[in-house]
């Protein structure tokens, strides 16, 4: 209960930041205005919508995760909110489960504001709903609850702006698994091992990247659905790592 | 009488950035409050007030000795339960209106429904806190009425024991003096309040007990009354003669003669007697015989200065 | 909390990454699966466009980076266009209009102030073609591009049959996404056409036959869809054609006459209808050892419609009589004035190049051609028995820039890249026509085509004016060996 209230709390106070809203109405827009392209061919101006639509909740999603996960802890503090909530009787763990979930609950409250505009203008223009579509957004918000886990993990002990280059970087990295898969099989073994560790122990964002089948419906993969539900144990798995660490530092951190 | 706090060789030090020096913020404290007390713990700033605040409350942790509140080792969540603590220029969720903001301190509290809004409309009752605002984001009020706010908000879980660091600071003079009766009042319910301040005036009015801590170190402590006593009396009188002023230095060594002036800053009471014996009796015409109450600020200032710290 | 609590959560922390790494070994194969053929940013990006793929929006890049190619196109600024092009194919592989659309470019729009295309692109085109096909094997939409240009541009028909067989075996991803749908009829058709022009008609008839009954198995599902039935219409139009060719080129040996509706052969021996589905065209000596496999078989022989290619019957052959004078009447400026005694409407191809250049098969797609290298390719219409026009190079240094010392001006006639109606009269390899000087074989090659072929070794100087002596004409064998030789570079 007490989690809970302190992830209404910040999802009500993150909702009211209007760099979040300006995003996302930017966000908006630009997926409203995706079927302007249709000057390209018919099967283009689909792909482009798809692959503009998919793209912009990927970014708004990424800022918008980015900017309150590594908020959310060190506003607290910095405004001393965080005396009067920590002097009652809650545990450090329960705020910090609770400041995840407020962003994450943001986060979703966004992209699923967005994925609503992206899957009903891509109906309106391909005249059906295509419900694949809903697994890369459902996909790319799972992709964000994996990085709000890191943002949250990091601001534990560092400042935003370092975080946000830590997460950032990260996120970069981990969406390099396409590299990193083939660079394993490198003849050179310091190549190998540096590889192994960046694609196994690095949180693996490129995992979450079905857009390239999602655009393109003649991309197929054998088992389109297990791979989804892997990736969503995935995300769920390396977030409770991440969370169970940020508990760790945090239990010690001096506010 | 049971202890609400009780301190036991508290000490914190911090390294500074490159790990190198130390900064001793609270050195070896050692201090008991009496449940149902008006506490008041005083200091310059940053004499180590918050941060003894901040290790009663388990925000941060001391390097070594120990502490119990309410009976319970620090950061207990019952003894959580029955404490609250308006920080030093605390600031809210500045978004929330009033009611929002403690309905969520309330929910920390895990108070249920619907004691909780009774809760909440009591303490906003007794802060006084205009009911036309109860329903405005804190965005838009006053300085006294957020702090009126931060006060209700450590009353909404009906504590037994307050920690108020530096209520008053920065109000105006009403402002001010309305805070002072609130806290005045929660001490007749008979609350512990373990008040931090740096304002003299209001902790003599306010508080029954108070302790002077300085660069981390207690340097006293003790009723109102036990730290003012020890008052002087000033005494003066004309056409003294040397001789005189000679027997007289014998009673009260300080006794000074300018001309034929005598002149004594700070006798203490017990001589005042005697040395106005000596005076009628030696025909010089005593001028006048002025009692000085010591105000907790001499103290203060004593204590401090005497321990060399400007 | 705890020590011993904090403990145990620290612990918990190694099983569940060790779970995390069997899921990504699980995960792999399908991020393999979805991503290949796409190039990462390592691969050659730069600039403005590294940020996005390194976030994984490779497609969106890829997409709006074309969005703004489109705009290079409406300007006409097609230089810019290429290396769009080859971004948004590394980036997004599977943008088949963007493999589509550069190939297209660069075989067609790089062309002489005459509008002559630039051939040098052409290997260029055909392998980014072919790379883009690569990464799609399952969607038709670039196979039939190749297939298309093969067929159009360079005239190689066998190629050109070769892609679209391939084409025909594919499916298509239509503009909604909808995966797996069948490939468009005019996929069929340009596999028949190209059929034909291979002199393979009985195939031919055999991809009509089969292209017309999906038509009418879809129109009797869809009653209502009338662009279907045109298309119907048209193939039925088509097999009828194709058939009346068959018999109106071999005519003199058919055993069979082919009623002009669809499928109805009629053995004149008894008058019996036959339908469509119980004759074949077969050659002559293949009737035999058919009917032979059909007995042994215990079954009884379809029946049989001999349709041997052999040269119609013109008595004696034709003479075309072909020669031709070429001039430099200023530097550059090619003046050809020839004669060639076949129906009007037949092309002779004039064609002028460096003695190093050979058809060059690239490896690897690149838009770097080799600028000083020199090839002209142009083709003459004949009439009345005359062809020949004036080709100026002089105002295209960039494509002509003629930095060797030795080239090869080539005029020919090949008859089976020519007009049906010219087969008709010809046959499909020329076997009605004959030229006292100029006919050629390929025996190593096609050893039935009968081209006519002039060539001359020309020098430098007399590209820039100097006059082309008789003697400068050398023999096809000797132009057919040097041009069999690998490529040597300067």
């Amino acid at each position: 209960m007490v989690t809970l209230a302190i992830a209404k709390q910040t999802l009500e106070d993150m909702l009211r930041r209007k760099i979040l809203l300006v995003l996302l109405i930017i966000a908006v827009g630009m997926i409203a205005l995706g079927p302007s392209v249709g000057f390209l061919s018919p099967r283009e101006s689909s792909a482009v919508l798809r692959s503009l639509g998919l793209a912009v909740i990927l970014l708004a999603g990424l800022l918008i995760t980015i900017l309150s996960g590594i908020q959310v802890i060190p506003t607290e503090i910095e405004r001393r909110t965080i005396y009067t909530v920590l002097s009652k009787p809650v545990q450090r763990y329960e705020f910090v489960l609770g400041k995840f979930l407020g962003g994450i609950f943001t986060v979703f409250v966004m992209i699923a504001a967005m994925g609503v505009v992206f899957l009903s203008v891509l109906a309106w223009q391909e005249k059906r709903f295509d419900p694949e579509m809903l697994k890369g957004v459902v996909l790319t918000f799972f992709q964000m609850t994996l990085l709000g886990a890191l943002a949250i993990f990091f601001s534990t002990f560092a400042t935003p702006v370092v975080n946000f280059f830590l997460s950032f970087g990260l996120f970069i990295v981990g969406n390099l698994s396409s590299v990193t898969d083939s660079l394993i099989s490198n003849k050179n073994p310091a190549t190998r091992i540096m590889a192994n560790a960046v694609h196994y122990i690095i949180p693996n964002f490129g995992n979450f990247n079905l857009q390239n089948k999602l655009i393109h419906p003649s991309v197929e993969i054998s088992n389109a659905n297990v791979f989804i539900v892997q990736n969503i144990v995935y995300a769920v798995i390396y977030s409770a790592v991440l969370l169970l660490l940020a508990i760790l530092v945090f239990d010690k951190r001096e506010v | 009488m049971a202890a609400a706090v009780s301190i036991q060789g508290l000490t914190k030090k911090y390294l500074d950035v490159w790990n190198k020096a130390e900064i001793t913020a609270v050195d070896n404290l050692n201090l008991e409050v009496n449940e149902g007390e008006i506490f008041g713990f005083l200091g310059r700033n940053g004499a180590g007030k918050t941060t003894t605040i901040k290790m009663l409350l388990g925000l941060i942790f001391p390097t070594s000795g120990s502490a119990t509140v309410l009976g319970k080792p620090v950061g207990d969540t019952d003894a959580k339960a029955q404490i609250s603590y308006l920080p030093e220029e605390a600031y809210f969720y500045e978004s929330m209106t009033g009611w929002d903001c403690m309905d969520f301190y309330g929910r920390l509290f895990r108070i249920p429904e619907p004691q909780r809004s009774k809760r909440i409309q009591k303490a906003l009752e007794d802060v006084f806190l205009d009911p036309k605002a109860w329903r405005r984001p804190l965005r838009g009020y006053s300085k006294g009425m957020r702090q009126r706010i931060g006060i209700a908000q450590a009353l909404i879980n009906d504590p037994k024991l307050l920690f108020l660091d530096e209520p008053t600071s920065g109000l105006d003079p009403i402002a001010h003096r309305e805070l002072r009766d609130i806290i005045v009042n929660v001490g007749k319910q008979g609350k512990t309040v373990f008040l931090s301040s740096h304002q003299l005036p209001d902790v003599e009015l306010v508080c029954s007990r108070v302790a002077i801590i300085h660069q981390g170190k207690l340097l006293a402590s003790g009723t109102i009354q036990d730290l003012t006593t020890g008052d002087t009396v000033e005494i003066s009188a004309d056409r003294v003669s040397e001789s005189l002023a000679g027997r007289i230095r014998g009673v009260v060594p300080a006794a000074e003669l300018v001309g034929q002036r005598l002149h004594i800053s700070a006798a203490d009471p017990s001589k005042v007697n005697d040395v106005v014996d000596l005076i009628r009796g030696g025909g010089a015409t005593l001028l006048s015989v002025k009692p000085h109450k010591r105000m907790l600020e001499d103290v203060f200032v004593d204590v401090v200065m005497n321990e060399g710290g400007a | 909390m705890k020590a011993s609590t904090r403990r145990n959560l620290g612990l918990a922390v190694i099983p569940l990454l060790i779970a995390t790494m069997f899921l990504q070994a699980a995960i792999d194969p399908s991020v393999r699966e979805i991503n290949k053929g796409q190039k990462t940013a390592f691969q050659g990006l730069s600039g403005e466009f590294v940020l996005g793929p390194l976030l994984g929006l490779q497609q969106a890049v890829a997409g709006l980076l074309w969005v703004r190619a489109d705009e290079f196109f409406h300007s006409g600024d097609y230089d810019a266009i290429l290396p769009i092009v080859r971004m948004v194919t590394w980036l997004d592989p599977h943008q088949l209009d963007v493999y589509i659309t550069g190939a297209w470019h660069l075989a067609y729009n790089f062309t002489d102030s005459s509008e002559r295309s630039d051939r040098r692109y052409i290997p260029a085109s055909q392998r980014l073609l072919e790379e883009g096909d690569a990464n799609n094997p399952e969607i038709y939409d670039i196979a039939f591009e190749l297939g298309w240009q093969n067929s159009d541009k360079i005239k190689d028909f066998a190629r050109a049959e070769y892609w679209y067989r391939k084409a025909s075996g594919r499916h298509g991803a239509d503009e909604r996404g909808q995966a797996k749908a069948p490939v468009p009829m005019f996929v069929w058709h340009q596999l028949a056409h190209s059929l034909a022009r291979l002199g393979r008609l009985e195939e031919s008839v055999d991809v009509w036959k089969k292209a017309l009954s999906m038509s009418e198995d879809f129109v009797k599902k869809n009653p209502t869809d009338f662009s279907r039935r045109n298309v119907r219409d048209s193939e039925v139009h088509n097999l009828e054609l194709t058939q009346k060719r068959i018999f109106s080129r071999y005519k003199h040996e058919l055993d069979w006459e082919v009623d002009a509706k669809v499928g109805k052969g009629v053995n004149r021996e008894t008058g019996e209808p036959l339908s469509r589905d119980t004759y074949v065209f077969v050659t002559g000596s293949e009737v035999s050892q058919k009917a032979a496999a059909y007995a042994k078989a215990g079954l009884s022989a379809p029946a049989m419609a001999v349709g041997l290619p052999r040269p119609p019957a013109i008595e004696p052959m034709w003479n075309t009589a072909f020669d031709v004078r070429p001039v430099f009447t200023a530097p550059k400026v090619l003046e050809v004035k020839g004669r060639f005694n076949v129906g009007d409407g037949a092309r002779v191809t004039v064609r002028l190049h460096d003695d190093t250049y050979r058809n060059a098969q690239l490896k690897e797609f690149s838009f770097d051609i080799n600028q000083d290298q020199t090839l002209m390719l142009d083709q003459h219409s004949v009439r009345a028995g005359t062809f020949g026009r004036k080709v100026d190079m002089s105002k295209d240094p960039k494509m002509y820039s003629f930095k060797g010392d030795t080239y090869y001006l080539v005029f020919e006639f090949n008859p089976r890249a020519t007009s049906p109606f010219i087969h008709d009269r010809f046959g499909w390899s020329g076997e009605g026509m004959t030229d006292p000087k100029y006919l050629w074989t390929d025996s190593s090659l096609q050893p039935d085509v009968r081209w006519v072929r002039k060539v001359y070794r020309i020098t430098r100087d007399q590209v820039f004016g100097a006059s082309i002596p008789e003697s400068a004409v050398v023999s096809n064998e000797e132009y057919a060996r040097m041009m069999a030789e690998p490529m040597t570079t300067k």
